[in-house]
């Protein structure tokens, strides 16, 4: 018995007839999502939200509770027989995702939930005003239940390698201006800084994580049918391939224009990938921190 | 991590609980309890008639007699989210007898996330730099945010994977540097009526828990639940302010409250019915702490309409104000220093935060006891 991927699904903002905020891309994707598994929301018992850039950089309440409302996911109790969603937010950056399908995933185990979600997103909050904002707006949702007859997520990975924080950052700080008129002669403004080192220390810490996962779970990488890694870096999925050996067919690419995907990315590698042909696949993000999370999956 | 597996069945339960009567057959053979709590309180206090001294506007608002909180503690020089938090996981490790390299798991559930003064931080997740810190290094390490259940529902989690056997122990921490609201709210501010009233009444703090496996027999936590009714998510938001540093936090008090001590009754019920208990069988209730006077309301109404009460409901709030999700355990903390717990004890922690957020947490809070210098 184990967690498997029901369905997953992506929204962008180019797709949108309307003015998008995260909130929308989230909502969009958990959609499609539950449409794709001929689910309704009213069947989940768990939403975690994994996306970090949002809008208005809410800091309360949870960003998930939102999309619960958003798409009727048990918003209110009735009197009566039923049950509710139990929702939270993950905050690990570019691991968000996996680190939310790993809760789920114990939660699903244990019988506390026995469908889940996980759903991120991130657009920049602050269009012409942010600084460094280079993601994507994306939103992307991974559904997860408990299945007799097959492994699934077999085994993570999570590793940090603090000495490389520096790399990779982002704060809100307040900036003064009074040039432009603002009534409080400056405001609060979202920075994004990524070296340009990142990318190749990503790399190093990402091939030493899946490594160990792969000696813990006595893998030869050279078995696994699908590589889907991710660090909001173009080149990224290419580059660890080659580093552990997978041969570069069996890499899952994201769509045009989706190369530096954030939070939502590892649901956008999944779009490129027919589920029930998941062998053994391995999923890796890399992020700030630097914080590596693996996954194993079996299908 | 090791894994175990069981059939999955949620049964007609509204809210996600583990533990007690009911549980789900996968909840697995182990029983989690709390083996250490830390908390960090700012030495620096602001009384409310300081706070409402500084309002910009003459607002004729008697915040005292409305919430009955006389101070709060706030942050002094150098002080911010992570040194409030790393405090209180320290003293949570001292008392809990194990090392940081002991900790599986670390949780941060922070919602402010301020380093550096205000400088809020999105990446990395604070939990990188308190492993980092701590010397936890074989802990799986992430923040989650869930509003002020944040270390509630961090406590959820935990309890979930020791209780499968898949870690032996974890901690959930969070560093509370959400006064600078109240300076900003304290602008702004005009009547009563301001739905940055609220934040007038928050203090500054750091908490820790500290769950392990307990020994086969030995008790712990009995139930912990959790559910979202997020037709009520829109009532109170947060974000970076306008006019200013840091945050601004915009509630509708009055209606949060209603709808709180309203839904949360039936769903106190199921998670007393799971553990096989009555209200009155409960030692210590501890609510999440907004103010005296509403705690005081909320717990005649819900102790009314169950009938029966539990036998101490605790308060700190005067003193501390609302530290947002490390309420529970900063009061929790408070009372084993104060020796107010005897062995055999029960505890309800219920949280009802934005969201909104509806937790229980019942413990048997022995092995606690006498960890703070006052053996019963």
């Amino acid at each position: 018995m184990g967690t498997i991927i029901e369905a997953s699904a992506t929204a962008t903002a180019h797709r949108r007839p309307f003015a998008p905020g995260a909130l929308k891309l989230a909502d969009a994707a958990a959609r499609s999502c539950l449409e794709r598994a001929h689910r309704s929301a009213e069947e989940l018992d768990l939403l975690i939200n994994a996306g970090v850039y949002h809008d208005r950089i809410l800091s309360e309440p949870a960003f998930a509770s939102l999309i619960q409302e958003d798409i009727g996911a048990n918003p209110g109790h009735p009197p009566g027989a039923g049950h509710g969603t139990f929702s939270f937010d993950v905050c690990n950056g570019a691991c968000g995702l996996l680190t939310g399908i790993h809760l789920a995933d114990g939660l699903l185990a244990s019988g506390a939930v026995e469908l889940a979600m996980v759903v991120a997103s991130d657009m920049d909050p602050q269009p012409g005003v942010s600084e460094g904002f280079g993601f994507p707006a994306v939103g992307g949702a991974v559904l997860l239940s408990a299945e007799d007859s097959r492994a699934g997520f077999t085994a993570f990975q999570f590793a940090t390698f603090p000495e490389f924080a520096q790399l990779f950052g982002s704060y809100v700080d307040w900036q003064e201006d009074a040039r432009r008129g603002l009534a409080h002669h400056g405001r609060n403004v979202l920075t994004v800084e990524i070296a340009d080192s990142y990318a190749a220390q990503a790399l190093e810490c990402a091939a030493s994580t899946a490594r160990e996962l792969a000696a813990a779970q006595t893998l030869d990488l050279g078995e696994v049918d699908l590589l889907l890694a991710t660090a909001s870096v173009p080149g990224f999925a290419d580059a660890l391939a080659r580093r552990l050996g997978v041969p570069a067919e069996r890499v899952a690419a994201p769509a045009e224009g989706l190369a530096r995907a954030h939070t939502a990315a590892p649901a956008v590698a999944l779009e490129s990938v027919a589920l029930p042909a998941m062998r053994t696949a391995l999923f890796v993000s890399a992020g700030a921190g630097i914080t590596v999370a693996a996954a194993l999956y079996r299908g | 991590m090791e894994k175990s597996r069981a059939s999955v069945h949620r049964g007609g339960r509204w809210m996600a609980l583990e533990g007690g009567a009911g549980s789900p057959p996968g909840g697995g053979s182990c029983t989690s309890r709390f083996v250490g709590i830390g908390a960090s309180v700012p030495e620096r206090r602001l009384s409310t008639d300081e706070l409402m001294a500084s309002t910009k506007h003459r607002t004729h608002i008697e915040l005292e007699r409305l919430t009955g909180i006389r101070e709060r503690h706030v942050v002094g020089e150098g002080e911010d989210s992570h040194t409030l938090a790393l405090g209180a996981a320290r003293d949570a490790l001292a008392h809990a007898g194990c090392a940081a390299e002991d900790l599986d798991v670390l949780i941060v559930s922070s919602i402010s996330r301020y380093f550096g003064g205000l400088r809020l931080r999105l990446e990395p997740p604070m939990s990188v730099s308190l492993k980092e810190a701590l010397g936890a290094a074989r802990a799986v390490s992430f923040d989650l945010s869930n509003a002020c259940a944040g270390m509630m529902t961090g406590v959820f989690i935990l309890n979930d994977l020791i209780r499968q056997g898949r870690i032996r122990r974890g901690m959930v921490v969070s560093g509370e540097y959400i006064s600078q609201l109240g300076h900003n709210a304290a602008r702004e501010v005009r009547t009563v009526m301001s739905k940055q009233l609220a934040s007038l009444t928050l203090g500054d703090a750091g908490a820790a828990a500290i769950l392990e496996r307990a020994p086969e027999g030995a008790p712990g936590i009995e139930v912990a639940g959790f559910t979202t009714l997020s037709e009520h998510s829109r009532l109170c938001v947060a974000f970076p302010a306008k006019i200013g540093r840091g945050a601004s936090m915009y509630t509708d008090a009055r209606m949060i409250h209603k709808v709180a001590i309203e839904d949360s009754l039936p769903l106190l019920r199921e998670a007393l019915d799971q553990a096989g208990l009555e209200f009155d069988e409960i030692d210590y209730l501890i609510p999440h702490q907004t103010s005296a006077r509403a705690i005081k309301k909320g717990m005649r109404q819900l102790s009314e309409s169950i009938g029966v009460a539990p036998k101490h409901v605790v308060v700190t709030v005067d003193e501390l104000g609302n530290t947002a999700s490390t309420t529970h355990f900063v009061a929790l903390r408070r009372y084993l220093e104060e020796g107010r717990f005897a062995e055999g004890d029960r505890v309800m922690c219920l949280s009802l935060a934005s969201g909104l957020e509806v937790g229980v947490v019942i413990f048997k809070v022995d092995q606690l006891v006498g960890r703070y210098g006052h053996d019963h």
